[in-house]
């Protein structure tokens, strides 16, 4: 890894002044991210100093983007990766984009309801800038444009999962078993050929009165379905062990959002409807502890500005089609969240809060946070990560609450 | 095409056509009206360099692109954010109708790489923590308010009507407004706003207009904030007008492109 950071950094520097010459546009940030728990043990929850690059040119036919990532964690651990770095070329009205790179689709904020292309970074939680939150994906995106109107097609070779937390992580979530499994992960990622990429497409239309989008998608899952294999004790006809192996499956998908102004208001709507997606199950007739459902996951918003101050809500609902007992999740599960933000001393002090709500559980994730300008381009923040509840999405992180501070430099 | 957004950006890029109007008898609505219809050309763009200065003489430079199209029904405008970094790559897009409808607003964050509707309800809003709130760089109706004439002026040698201007709605953020608009050119040169308690609170300043292109162009302003002690620069360059900017500028493929 660190051949890999030092030979990065040479070939920066080696092609730094080609790259002015060739007006290339370098921007990017250094960041300094220092979490404390607030529990009894006071342990640093993360250490983090973070050089984000981003390498960009556009003309009239052509452009690239490259941004190469390096994380430095406090036990000198070094993470360099690769945010995106794709090709766009222009033919008439089409736009080409071609490598690795994020899409974003929806409408929806802080939620992944019709943002099906992009998977997630979860290894801590959704705590993360949502920038980096997505992962990226290498795919070939073409857009037909026809003046409001957008027609976008995705094809992605490779599929890539959820990152998820390691077991020993804060961030874990957490998972009940009626005894430790031994894990096979021998389906746990797919193998590089047709048969395993990706399909999405999208419409979209942004106008006068609405803008909305309509989305659909043939494609893996993102989460894995941990699918139990029992091994039974043939004399005593009592399980005598357990095979856990995480899988995943092909799911199509159909949705949409909109989002339209009512006189101040911004009225914001995202339905998905999933096409057999796969639940964990604790029913003994079942043979692998999963099931197949249908499921729909929904969401209505509102956005209003009062008197300088940003307001915003949303009501999420997922819902299992032809529930059966036994589901691990709940047959409706309901969230809701809710922002407010304000500036003061003309954009210099930003005020927010920002919070996670789930119905079904009484629980809740909590964000208030502080944002100072110290100088153009440069921002201090603090704040802090609440949990309440005892299970559910958010209640099962009641003992992670969390103070952080992050310096932050963008240039 | 009518509708001339007076303060804004390139907004402050003023038009005339070389029209004449008698100065016998004008009333304050009338001066008015005639500085809200100078025609502009069909597009305008260029580059806007904004420096707010605190009463500590701090500054704070924020730059943007910005690209205007007037048009029967409605005029589209489209900033693209270039300075500082923190806010590089970040877009604003905003329809005005000419029936009198709310905006439509949408802004693009590349960090969220989603371009959002947002509200257009937050006109009181300081833009960009400048001193210029967002009504103050739109298109105000001289319906909206009552006009009275108070008397002509001469200011550094230009001839100025001076009108007194008193919003109808009383909820509206200023009591009143004061213009001086120079005689026989329909230009807004400086004009003075007062609070709901009738003192000065705001005073904006036409430092530098050349005609380019066949149309005056107002290059340099400052809007000074009395009670705040802050004050912000507003220069332009790289003006051009009516070189026809098409409609494909003004959409959310642009937006996200920053170009």
């Amino acid at each position: 890894m660190k051949f890999k950071i030092v030979l990065m950094v040479s070939l920066l520097l080696f092609f730094r002044n080609t790259m002015a010459q060739d007006n290339v546009e370098i921007n990017g940030f250094v960041r300094n991210y220092t979490g404390v728990l607030l529990n009894s043990s006071s342990e640093f929850s993360i250490l983090q100093n973070t050089l984000n690059l981003t390498f960009a040119k556009q003309t009239d036919k052509v452009g690239f983007k490259v941004n190469p990532y390096l994380f430095h964690y406090s036990d000198s651990q070094l993470e360099l990766g690769l945010r995106e770095a794709y090709l766009d070329f222009y033919i008439k009205d089409f736009a080409f984009r071609v490598g690795k790179q994020q899409i974003i689709w929806g409408k929806a904020e802080g939620v992944f309801i019709t943002d099906i292309v992009s998977p997630k970074d979860l290894r801590e939680f959704l705590l993360p800038d949502f920038e980096e939150i997505r992962v990226g994906v290498t795919s070939v995106k073409v857009n037909y444009i026809k003046g409001n109107h957008s027609f976008e097609a995705v094809w992605s070779p490779v599929f890539t999962p959820t990152q998820m937390p390691k077991s020993d992580s804060y961030w874990a979530p957490e998972m009940s078993f009626p005894m430790m499994p031994t894990w096979d992960y021998s389906t746990s990622s797919k193998d590089l050929n047709l048969e395993n990429s990706e399909a999405f497409l999208r419409y979209s239309f942004m106008g006068s009165k609405f803008d909305f989008e309509l989305v659909g998608g043939h494609f893996f899952y993102d989460d894995p379905a941990i699918h139990l294999i029992k091994i039974m004790d043939t004399a005593t006809m009592q399980m005598s062990g357990l095979v856990a192996r995480p899988d995943y499956q092909r799911v199509t998908m159909a949705g949409g959002s909109f989002s339209v102004p009512i006189g101040g208001l911004i009225f914001r709507g995202e339905g998905a409807y999933y096409d057999g997606r796969y639940f964990q199950i604790n029913n003994l007739m079942t043979s692998d502890a999963t099931i197949e459902k249908d499921y729909v996951h929904y969401m209505a918003g509102l956005d209003y500005t009062w008197k300088g101050i940003k307001l915003s809500t949303q009501f999420i609902q997922e819902y299992i089609i032809d529930y059966e007992d036994g589901i691990n999740n709940d047959e409706f599960e309901n969230t809701m969240t809710f922002l407010i933000k304000k500036d003061f001393f003309r954009e210099k002090l930003w005020v927010e809060l920002f919070a996670y709500v789930g119905l079904n559980n009484e629980d809740a994730l909590i964000r208030p946070r502080l944002t100072y300008a110290f100088a153009d381009g440069f921002e201090l923040m603090t704040g802090f990560n609440f949990f309440t509840g005892e299970e559910g999405r958010f209640g099962q992180y009641d003992d992670n609450d969390m103070v952080y501070v992050k310096a932050k430099y963008s240039f | 095409m009518k509708r001339l957004n007076l303060v804004f950006v390139m907004a402050l890029v003023v038009a005339i056509t070389g029209m004449k109007y008698s100065a016998s008898n004008i009333g304050g609505a009338e001066i008015m009206q005639k500085v809200y219809d100078l025609p502009t050309g069909d597009d305008t763009q260029g580059e806007l360099t904004m420096t707010l200065v605190n009463k500590q003489g701090e500054q704070r430079v924020r730059k943007l692109k910005q690209y205007i199209k007037s048009g029967e029904e409605v005029d589209k405008k489209i900033m693209f954010f270039m300075a500082p970094a923190d806010v590089k790559g970040t877009s604003f897009m905003s329809w005005s109708y000419s029936d009198g409808r709310d905006d439509d607003q949408w802004i693009y964050l590349p960090a969220l790489k989603r371009t959002k509707r947002i509200s257009s309800d937050g006109k009181g809003d300081y833009f960009m923590g400048s001193d210029f709130t967002y009504d103050d760089l739109g298109d105000r109706h001289p319906s909206e308010d009552n006009h009275k004439l108070l008397r002509e002026e001469t200011i550094n040698g230009v001839k100025c009507y001076v009108v007194e201007s008193t919003p109808k709605d009383e909820d509206y953020m200023y009591s009143k407004t004061i213009t001086w608009v120079i005689k026989d050119v329909y230009i807004g040169l400086k004009r003075d706003f007062y609070d709901e308690d009738g003192k000065l609170m705001k005073s904006l300043q036409i430092n530098k207009y050349e005609k380019i292109q066949g149309f005056w162009t107002i290059l340099e302003t400052e809007m000074k904030n009395h009670s705040k002690n802050h004050k912000t620069k507003m220069s332009f360059s790289n003006v051009a007008i009516n070189k026809g900017i098409p409609d494909s500028k003004f959409t959310e493929r642009s937006m996200t492109l920053g170009k």
